[in-house]
């Protein structure tokens, strides 16, 4: 609202403290804390705060609940609230950012189909100057809402790099499919450069949608394909933008990898997030934040979390097959307890990659090693070193006082949901809420959505603050207040003292816009 | 720009008395007639100095409305000072002061600095409150006292360096344990000669409150 310290003050202030900054987290022994930062360290750019707000925001023992100023929207008037640990690290390792991506096919690349209808279409919007679109129309893009949150570990310096490089990642995936996924009466063709099948004569499998192209007119070009006698896998679009999704995590966790040696970019981190695209919803999810839709009162979840109890089979799996990845330190079995060395001989519970049930074996002398998932709940742990194991970075963490890496046992692989907007008619109440595991550790989904029906009938429904102020309502009751024995919610419980983000994102927008 | 102390503050009052056209006035030195509503709680910070001494304020600036109260309240801890501001030209904000002294003494540190604002005052034919009533109820309850208005400025720096001058002097006097950071003040960091720096820094430093002109 207020540009309370001027920038040049802030800008003076911001040098010292992201130089300071660096060095404050080790992050697993990288010793790369001479290395410049790749960008300072600091809170989502769309708050809009100084440094001196943001230095505001680190106060751990009154913990303030950051929202979006009056004049910074979000698309969508997207909600927005976060706060700070209770004291765990010096900074927010939670980051967010949000903007609408504008995806053009790039120049040069290869198009499928030469002849779209959609320049006919787009001439006759009532606003257009009628040429000049038609002739832009080619390269014009299809715009993406894309927002996003990171959870750091080990330093701030992953997620805070993510959440200004992932959506570019994204944009640069969805560049080369735009045109097809355009296209959408006919199927993305399974080798680019090949006409696609669109002749009614071609297929009797051809699809209503394409038939409908037919229709419109303006077949690329009237040459018979070939004619095949083996079967062929109908790719839908969403498909593509769920490969697009998991290259573009892939690519942005290659860049950490690659950018380590030149810059320090401390830790890791969790990343969830989600782009609407031609009238559908994507959530790509890798970690242990969470998407749910609360539609008329109803829960639709969005993710789920990648844990070493989610995972435990893959997990195993890996370090069966590749037990060196475990530097004679760990084993791979599961039990219930730590076994102890006069247990030698006797028959315990036990689970393996192909179990999700226990059976009993023989203790063996290889079982007394520490168990590669250890510990329940929150307290899991992938070789008693980290709780969550999906994600980007941490390319130099090792397990304390050796040379064992964990990166080979995450993943950056997300899983993505799709959503689709027009199937539903949405209501100003019904949201999609974002949020990292400082909000749900200590929430359940029935009491998020039960405080957002509580909550948003209660606003003006034209009051373009009501989704930040559910998403303050929700921090404040995962933070909870402070009592003389900690950080209270109700009924007593104890209150996150995790760094806790939340996004409500209201869906009657995405009807809107399709 | 290095300082000798931090020290936290932070405002509370009725919604409307002027707590964020105060904050504005004196972080920015200007005057925002039409002013948004603040929702949740927005920072400002300004270095001043006390004796010879550096000091920065950090200033929490809350949302006055009803709803918002539980959000305010936990903001208070850590505080070293606090603003209570009311609005000369509407009594019921006045009356309302009890409750939000009751808030501040409870949730706070008992060493916390309180500075009574009488806000607008360059609205005097609408007044309807009258200072004395203000300078009462201060001395009832062990209050600094100051009308001032964010409009003209008038009384804006002493209001916030009047409370930094109590608050330093409760440190020199050993009330307050400034290596506990609840209590709102924290020790700058390595003291140095800011010398690169320091025509930012006397630019905002026109701290001198023996200049009071007593426009009021």
């Amino acid at each position: 609202m207020l540009t309370r310290v001027k920038s040049a003050v802030a800008n003076f202030m911001g040098g010292i403290m992201a130089g300071s900054s660096g060095s404050e987290h080790g992050g697993g022994g990288c010793g790369g804390s001479d290395l410049p930062l790749r960008f300072p360290y600091g809170r989502p750019e769309f708050l809009g705060l100084s440094q001196d707000e943001v230095e505001c925001s680190a106060d751990h023992i009154a913990r303030p609940i950051l929202i979006l100023k009056e004049t910074r929207r979000l698309p969508w008037a997207t909600g927005y609230a976060e706060v700070i640990n209770a004291g765990k690290s010096t900074h927010n390792e939670d980051q967010a950012s949000c903007e609408v991506l504008t995806v053009k096919k790039k120049a040069g690349a290869i198009t499928s189909t030469p002849n779209r209808n959609s320049t006919k279409r787009r001439s006759s919007l009532p606003n257009g100057e009628g040429l000049q679109l038609k002739e832009n129309s080619e390269s014009e893009g299809v715009s993406c809402h894309y927002w996003s949150l990171f959870d750091g570990h080990a330093g701030s310096g992953a997620a805070v790099v993510a959440s200004r490089l992932l959506q570019h990642h994204i944009t640069e995936q969805l560049q080369d499919i735009v045109d097809i996924l355009r296209n959408s009466a006919v199927l993305p063709p399974t080798c680019l450069g090949e006409e696609p099948e669109n002749t009614p004569a071609n297929s009797r499998t051809l699809t209503r949608a394409a038939s409908l192209r037919g229709g419109v007119g303006a077949p690329g070009s009237p040459s018979t394909p070939p004619t095949r006698f083996f079967t062929e896998k109908k790719i839908p679009h969403e498909c593509l933008v769920i490969g697009a999704l998991e290259s573009a995590f892939k690519e942005m966790d290659l860049q950490i990898e690659r950018e380590r040696s030149s810059y320090n970019i401390s830790g890791g981190c969790t990343a969830l997030i989600v782009i609407c695209l031609l009238g559908k919803l994507y959530v790509a999810n890798a970690g242990d934040s969470r998407a749910i839709i609360i539609r008329n009162g109803e829960i639709v979840p969005m993710s789920s979390e990648f844990t070493p109890e989610t995972e435990r089979q893959r997990l195993q799996y890996l370090a069966f097959m590749q037990p060196h990845l475990l530097g004679n330190e760990f084993t791979h079995l599961e039990f219930p307890r730590r076994v102890q060395r006069k247990e030698l001989g006797k028959k315990m519970l036990y689970r393996d990659f192909n179990m999700t049930g226990w059976a009993y074996k023989t203790i063996e002398d290889d079982d007394l090693k520490f168990p590669l998932i250890y510990g329940e709940g929150k307290k899991a742990r992938v070789m008693a070193t980290i709780g969550v194991t999906r994600g980007l970075g941490d390319h130099d963490l090792k397990v304390h006082d050796s040379n064992i890496y964990i990166k080979p046992f995450l993943s950056s692989a997300p899983e993505v949901r799709v959503y689709d907007l027009s199937k539903y008619e949405h209501g100003a109440d019904d949201v999609l809420v974002l949020a990292t595991d400082g909000l749900w550790d200590v929430l359940a989904n029935e009491e998020v959505a039960e405080a957002i029906t509580q909550f948003l009938p209660n606003c003006d429904p034209d009051d373009p603050h009501r989704y930040t102020l559910a998403a303050q309502d929700l921090v404040m009751r995962a933070r909870g207040v402070l009592k003389d024995r900690g950080w209270r919610i109700s009924n007593d419980r104890l209150g996150s003292g995790d760094d806790i983000s939340v996004y409500v994102i209201p869906l009657i927008h995405g009807n809107k816009l399709s | 720009m290095t300082y000798a102390y931090l020290f936290k503050y932070i405002i509370i009052g009725d919604t409307g008395v002027g707590k964020s056209c105060l904050l504005l006035q004196f972080t920015d030195k200007r005057f925002q007639p039409v002013h948004d509503l603040t929702i949740g709680v927005e920072f400002g910070a300004r270095m001043v100095n006390i004796d010879g001494k550096q000091i920065k304020l950090q200033i929490w600036d809350t949302a006055g409305q009803e709803s918002f109260r539980s959000i305010t309240r936990s903001y208070y801890r850590g505080a070293a000072g606090a603003l209570l501001v009311y609005d000369i030209t509407r009594r019921e904000t006045f009356n309302h002061l009890t409750s939000w002294l009751e808030d501040a003494r409870q949730h706070s540190s008992s060493n916390m600095v309180i500075m009574l604002i009488g806000n607008k005052s360059d609205l005097e034919s609408r007044r309807d409150v009258k200072r004395e009533e203000g300078e009462a109820f201060a001395r009832e309850h062990g209050l600094i006292f100051m009308e001032t208005s964010a409009k003209t400025a008038c009384n804006v720096e002493e209001a916030f360096i009047n409370t930094a001058k109590e608050i330093y002097r409760k440190i020199q006097q050993g009330l307050f344990d400034v290596h506990n950071e609840a209590n709102g003040i924290k020790i700058g960091p390595q003291q140095c000669i800011s010398t690169s720096v320091g025509s930012i820094a006397s630019q905002r430093n026109s701290g001198d409150v023996e200049s009071n002109s007593g426009c009021c």
